[in-house]
């Protein structure tokens, strides 16, 4: 449990940690095949060790050689940086970036707007539910909008998830491409100053936000229910803050203000209003077409920080690292089972190495089975990159 | 420009005739000219070129014209005959192929000229972005005023062929077309299968159907897949160039004449100022001499002492251009940012990030101030303040805030109404009018810009006519405002 980890601790576990646990030799395979047809020593690796000391472009050659750097350093945290030109602990950033993995990166700060449960660093089951829609629509959009086929995603350790793409094509993907994937998928725009963050226009919605909200709609009763969206009075007026027609938002207004506190009985009220002003209001929906729609879209679409995705060589903590503040391990896990994430099943340094801990025996099998969840994922791309290198070849001739 | 013209390179004939060389208004520039120019032809058509590619921008910016609508392509035709680009107007008003003479000789300006640009901007990343996307304009705007006939012709001669899908295919995914085309009559149209990455700009603006890495699009979408192979290429041309300004400056007639060319129109970049500006004038020097992204930045910060990373960045750059020196810097933000969290954790997290507006970190380099362009088009996220108030602020928010500093209501109204024509920068001169009470119309196009106009006003550098009277300041309004909010 997270009340049992102490930081201070760490530095005596990690050790153990990593020659125990840690799946180095994976690891490694996975950022050689990420790397090629570079050698593995042209990755950037990133290491902080205990009070915040940040160590950038180190490289490694090989799994003894990282083993090693594990032992030495006992870094609290590990990033992962981009393919350089040339070994990144001698050409520093002089060294042209060549390749790397498309990553995503989705923080439920980013959902203090509208998250009522948890602020900030502070996470629950209940906000949990953002980020299982989150990966649940980027998942299928990766895959059926983008075709890519390697797609591991990864728990930040704390407050959030990431996702890294394997594929060739997304590694080498140069800026302005990773930026419109981004873009493509961003639907919430908008800083402190704008209250309605959602504008889907009035055309046809494209069918990448259609099914994204049937994702969304799978799981909205729920999120409303327990987020309280409307709850209050204050939440309310947030609400109302939403609705860009004067006329509508009255009467919208009128109507909630009488009803219980109940979020769902709200929202059902304000659907209502607003279809029966629909019939009568022609004209003035052609601003509101799709209301309902940005409304769910803006509670529960993923946030994504897009500057991660954007930036070629931003740093992104690597699957399996120790979250210093928590003491979790950023496990893997399939997108599928998003839904059955639960944050205190996720192992801790500490319940992983003290089996006297309740939670011992689950958490080395979750940790196991995230292994093994890894390693098929390494292993398919592995197959996809040597049938890749075999077309190439066979092309070049 | 102190440019010696009287050395006179060699001049040698076009080997292959014109006709051959140029068979088309619209060209893809993969071949630099060999033809030898006088250093004045050289000049002339850098200049010209420049001021092209400035009316391009100032369309789309300062008068806020929608990009490839009729009004922006009538501004810069205009534009372009009133300052005597004939030639660049008859490019740009229908792009044909035709074999007259004054045909030829536009094609040879435009090619050249190009190529002389080329060598000016490709010296940092900043001026690349900035040619790469006014030349993109460029080609977009002559690509679609083809015909279809001369649109044949360009791609037979460029070697761009491609296949529709067949019916079937199109059968089975025409619900999925239908909903992600923004054109109206998609069942008539032939479709065409090309990979993602070819037609970027659709897919960041979601105005196109993806599946599995390919996206279908129909016969007018071509113009995003070759303004994508452009872009490309120019990027690469680009950065080949830089290898070799060293042999081109050799010659250093040319040295200040591509040097100059794009401060010629874009004034200072502001990243080194000799002006000194202690931290302790910068609550007043935010009410009187910031413009509004500035000012709501800074009392942002007094106010939550914090600011995200664009924030951070945004703000903290301009401060460096209008002369806080780096240790002020550090010790303003430090003392916003230790009100909410301990030392230490401001050093560790913070202090790396100023050290570095001021290339003292990272890759060193002492980075400009942003622009009005630079920030109109910043992604601004939750929780962000940056940006432009004029084009990242809800209306009602404007509104509040600029009757919140004792703009009266028929001023706030004024630059509102500016506001919502999407003339942001033109919204910006009309609040630096408001406060400086004045009548000027000063184009801005640069927040330190701003500031300094400001400084020089109010050293009295500059004497203007005071043309209103006195503003009246009505701060009892303030209380009002959050009611309003609910009503409006």
């Amino acid at each position: 449990m997270v009340g049992q980890y102490d930081e201070n601790l760490l530095s005596d576990m990690l050790p153990l940690y990593y020659s125990k646990y840690f799946p180095v030799k994976i690891f490694c395979r996975w950022l050689s095949c990420g790397n090629s047809p570079y050698p593995l020593c042209n990755r950037e690796l990133s290491f902080t060790l205990a009070d915040d000391v940040y160590l950038r472009y180190i490289s490694i050659s090989d799994q003894k050689e990282l083993q090693t750097q594990f032992q030495k350093k006992c870094p609290h945290k590990l990033d992962i940086g981009a393919v350089y030109f040339a070994k990144p602990s001698i050409a520093r950033h002089d060294s042209v970036v060549l390749a790397r993995e498309l990553v995503f990166d989705i923080d439920l700060t980013d959902y203090d707007e509208v998250r009522t449960c948890c602020k900030e660093a502070k996470v629950c089951e209940k906000c949990w539910k953002f980020m299982v829609v989150a990966c649940e629509i980027i998942d299928i959009s990766l895959k059926a909008d983008f075709g890519f086929q390697h797609v591991l995603w990864v728990f930040s350790g704390r407050r959030g998830i990431h996702c890294w793409i394997s594929d060739y094509e997304a590694r080498i993907l140069d800026t302005p491409g990773r930026g419109a994937i981004a873009d493509y998928l961003c639907l919430i725009m908008g800083g402190e100053n704008q209250s309605k963050k959602v504008h889907l226009g009035n055309d046809n919605l494209h069918s990448s936000i259609r099914r994204a909200l049937d994702v969304i709609d799978i799981y909205f009763e729920d999120i409303l229910n327990e987020q309280e969206f409307i709850g209050s009075s204050d939440r309310l007026k947030a609400f109302l803050k939403l609705i860009p027609d004067d006329t509508l938002r009255n009467q919208v207004e009128k109507r909630l203000e009488k009803l219980p506190e109940s979020s769902l009985e709200r929202w059902k009220n304000f659907v209502a209003v607003y279809d029966s002003f629909s019939r009568e209001n022609g004209y003035a929906m052609r601003k509101m077409k799709y209301l309902v729609e940005e409304i769910k879209i803006q509670y529960c679409y993923p946030r994504l920080d897009i500057n991660v995705t954007k930036g070629f060589n931003h740093l992104l903590k690597s699957p399996f690292s120790i979250h210093p503040k928590t003491g979790k391990v950023s496990i893997v896990f399939k997108a599928q089972n998003a839904k059955n994430f639960k944050l205190d099943e996720v192992p801790t340094i500490h319940s992983l190495l003290d089996d006297s801990t309740a939670e011992s025996v689950e958490h080395n099998n979750n940790m196991k089975s995230a292994v093994k969840h890894f390693q098929e994922f390494v292993f398919s791309l592995e197959k996809a990159e040597a049938m890749r290198r075999k077309t190439d070849a066979s092309k070049n001739l | 420009m102190d440019f010696n013209i009287k050395r006179k390179s060699t001049k040698i004939v076009v080997t292959g005739s014109m006709v051959e060389s140029y068979p088309h208004d619209l060209q893809m520039y993969k071949i630099p000219p060999i033809e030898h120019v006088t250093l004045q032809e050289f000049e002339t058509l850098a200049l010209e070129r420049v001021t092209l590619l400035r009316s391009l921008a100032t369309a789309t910016t300062l008068k806020g014209l929608r990009a490839f609508s009729e009004e922006w392509k009538e501004y810069i035709l205009s534009d372009l005959r009133n300052q005597g680009l004939k030639y660049y107007a008859r490019l740009c008003e229908i792009t044909r192929c035709g074999t007259t003479d004054a045909d030829l000789q536009a094609r040879r300006k435009d090619h050249i000229a190009h190529f002389i640009l080329r060598l000016a901007y490709c010296r940092n990343e900043e001026l690349r972005r900035w040619f790469i996307a006014r030349e993109l304009e460029l080609f977009k705007m002559r690509f679609m005023t083809m015909s279809g006939e001369a649109i044949d012709v360009f791609f037979n001669l460029n070697n761009l062929s491609y296949t529709n899908i067949s019916d079937e295919d199109k059968t089975s995914i025409i619900t999925y077309l239908r909903e992600s085309t923004p054109y109206q009559n998609i069942d008539n149209m032939k479709f065409y299968k090309v990979k993602f990455f070819d037609v970027l700009d659709l897919v960041k603006s979601r105005k196109v159907f993806l599946k599995d890495g390919f996206a279908y699009i129909p016969h007018k979408d071509f113009v995003s897949v070759l303004s994508a192979q452009f872009r490309k290429h120019l990027r690469q041309s680009l950065a080949v160039a830089c290898q070799h300004l060293g042999e081109v400056e050799q010659d250093e007639r040319l040295v200040c004449l591509l040097k100059g060319l794009h401060q010629s129109y874009s004034g200072n970049d502001y990243s080194n100022t000799k002006a000194m500006v202690p931290i302790e004038s910068l609550d007043s020097l935010s009410i009187k001499s910031f413009p509004l992204c500035m000012r709501q930045l800074h009392e942002q910060l007094r106010l939550s002492h914090h600011l995200k990373h664009g924030g951070r960045l945004q703000y903290g750059l301009f401060l460096k251009g209008i002369g806080v020196t780096l240790e002020d810097s550090l010790r303003f933000w430090r003392e916003e940012f230790t009100k909410i969290m301990d030392l230490e954790k401001f050093e560790k997290q913070y202090s790396y990030n100023v050290r570095y507006n001021y290339g003292k970190e990272g890759s060193k380099r002492n980075y400009s101030p942003f622009s009005c362009l630079r920030i109109i088009n910043e992604t601004v996220g939750p929780g962000d303040c940056h940006g432009c108030p004029y084009r990242h602020c809800d209306v009602n928010n404007l509104k509040n805030r600029l009757s919140g500093y004792g703009i009266d209501q028929q001023a706030v109204h004024e630059i509102i109404d500016i506001t919502k024509k999407g003339h942001f920068q033109v919204a910006c001169s009309k609040y630096f009018d408001i406060i400086h009470n004045l009548d000027i119309g000063l184009g801005i196009n640069h927040p330190n810009q701003y500031f300094e106009e400001s400084q020089k006003l109010s050293k009295g550098e500059i004497k203007v006519d005071v043309k209103r009277e006195k503003v009246n300041v009505k701060i009892e309004n303030v209380e009002d405002l959050e009611i309003d909010d609910f009503i409006e």
